[in-house]
């Protein structure tokens, strides 16, 4: 056989492409069940932690699918949907998401009020690409920590946090050194998903 | 398996038997004698990145271990008839078949280790270390020996991961394997460690231990020849 031959070469190109493809359609198959459980968990295993929902944390994807469905209701405000849990501790919660730009790449996240829809129970950015060490501190449990007991309004009742240095207000957390951009960042999704819950809808 | 042993010790040089002669050497040479990242500086972009954790460092040597061998294999297998001037589009499509293969397996099976690795095991596809071998090595040799050189330049690279990743975890959080060897009350976990210039600092610190050893060795050797 000439394998120097142009026809050849496509021939041999198209049949391996070909080979590697099946190969890869079928472990895809194979492993899509359990990628997609996985995926599911960690959504649920997202939500839970903020509610402050107790789950064992080596639990498996059904075990937590389980433990979210007994606990945890949806419900539909307005726009946007709420996760709604009767913590035994702090009361009934609803948690929502967010998300925006953040310096790197998108930064999703959850935050979740106490039943006063004013008061912040817990707050936490599950995906991001900011700098590790630096923007990436937003999902540290230091800055995360930082937002329990803060109020998404101001003392004069003006809606809004504020991500700043020495930070002692109600409504001021503080920010991280040498990462003020993702602070900025971090600020505007929050406060744009406060002005949504304060403006209306909030109290369902 | 004594009889393995034999068909090793006695092929060595001889050109004949399953590695061509060649089995323990291509073993040395990637493990020790030409070692891809303590030696040749290559595949570093990885292993400064994935190694703050023991356990990660050992998971992406193991992903490693398998692409070379896989890839190699099947260069070597096909390399009488893959056209030339299309080879290493050849090569990238089968490195790219294992490495998506290993991160899915990665996915389904061990969904934490992939969050942490991220991007990294994927772009094993472009990982020198790979395509040298199946372009240096896979394509002028038989199939058995091609494996054992992809086992071997993956095993030393798992390894160089392993030290690195074993001084990160422990200088930079205390821990090995996550459990706590270095008591908090006297040992401060050193930051630094764990982020992207502590991997510098190990590596720049492991690479000059290597070459100090095998100076030190090449001296010996020569101070004995008469």
């Amino acid at each position: 056989m000439d394998t120097k031959r142009s026809t050849y070469s496509i021939f041999y190109a198209a049949a391996l492409g070909l080979v590697c493809a099946l190969a890869l359609t079928a472990v895809d198959r194979a492993t899509e069940e359990r990628k997609a459980a996985n995926a599911q968990a960690e959504e649920v295993r997202n939500i839970l932690t903020v509610l402050g929902v107790p789950f064992d944390a080596g639990d498996s994807a059904a075990g937590l699918l389980e433990t979210y469905g007994t606990a945890v209701t949806e419900e539909e405000r307005g726009d946007s949907s709420f996760y709604v849990y009767d913590n035994p501790d702090a009361g009934v919660l609803s948690a929502t998401r967010f998300e925006g730009p953040g310096l790197w790449g998108p930064v999703e996240g959850l935050i979740c009020l106490e039943e006063d829809m004013r008061t912040i129970y817990a707050v936490s950015f599950y995906r991001h690409e900011e700098t590790p060490g630096l923007g990436g501190e937003i999902s540290s449990d230091w800055f995360q920590g930082q937002f329990r007991g803060k109020s998404i309004v101001d003392e004069s009742g003006v809606p809004g946090i504020s991500v700043v240095g020495g930070a002692d207000g109600i409504s001021e957390v503080d920010a991280i050194t040498g990462a003020t951009m993702t602070g900025d960042k971090v600020e505007e999704m929050l406060n744009g998903l406060i002005e949504e819950l304060v403006g209306g809808g909030g109290h369902g | 398996m004594a009889k393995t042993d034999i068909v090793c010790a006695t092929c060595v040089g001889t050109g004949q038997g399953p590695c061509d002669g060649k089995g323990v050497q291509t073993l040395k040479e990637g493990v020790w004698i030409s070692n891809p990242i303590s030696i040749q500086i290559l595949g570093i972009c990885s292993a400064l990145a994935v190694t703050n954790r023991l356990e990660n460092s050992l998971v992406m040597g193991a992903a490693l271990i398998f692409v070379g061998v896989g890839s190699n294999l099947f260069v070597s297998l096909l390399r009488n008839v893959t056209p030339r001037r299309i080879r290493m589009i050849a090569e990238v499509a089968i490195i790219a078949t294992f490495v998506i293969l290993f991160d899915q397996v990665l996915k389904a099976y061990y969904w934490e280790m992939s969050k942490q690795l991220g991007p990294y095991v994927g772009l094993i596809i472009t990982n020198c270390i790979i395509m040298g071998r199946a372009e240096g090595f896979a394509l002028q040799n038989r199939p058995l020996v091609s494996m054992v050189d992809g086992l071997a330049n993956g095993l030393g690279y798992a390894a160089v991961l392993a030290v690195i990743g074993f001084f990160r975890e422990l200088l930079g959080t205390g821990a090995i394997f996550g459990h706590v060897v270095l008591d908090p009350s006297w040992y401060t976990p050193n930051q630094l460690m764990v982020l992207a210039p502590g991997a510098f600092i190990a590596l720049g610190i492991l690479i000059a231990v290597f070459n100090w050893i095998s100076g030190a060795n090449k001296a010996e050797a020569e101070g004995e020849a008469p």
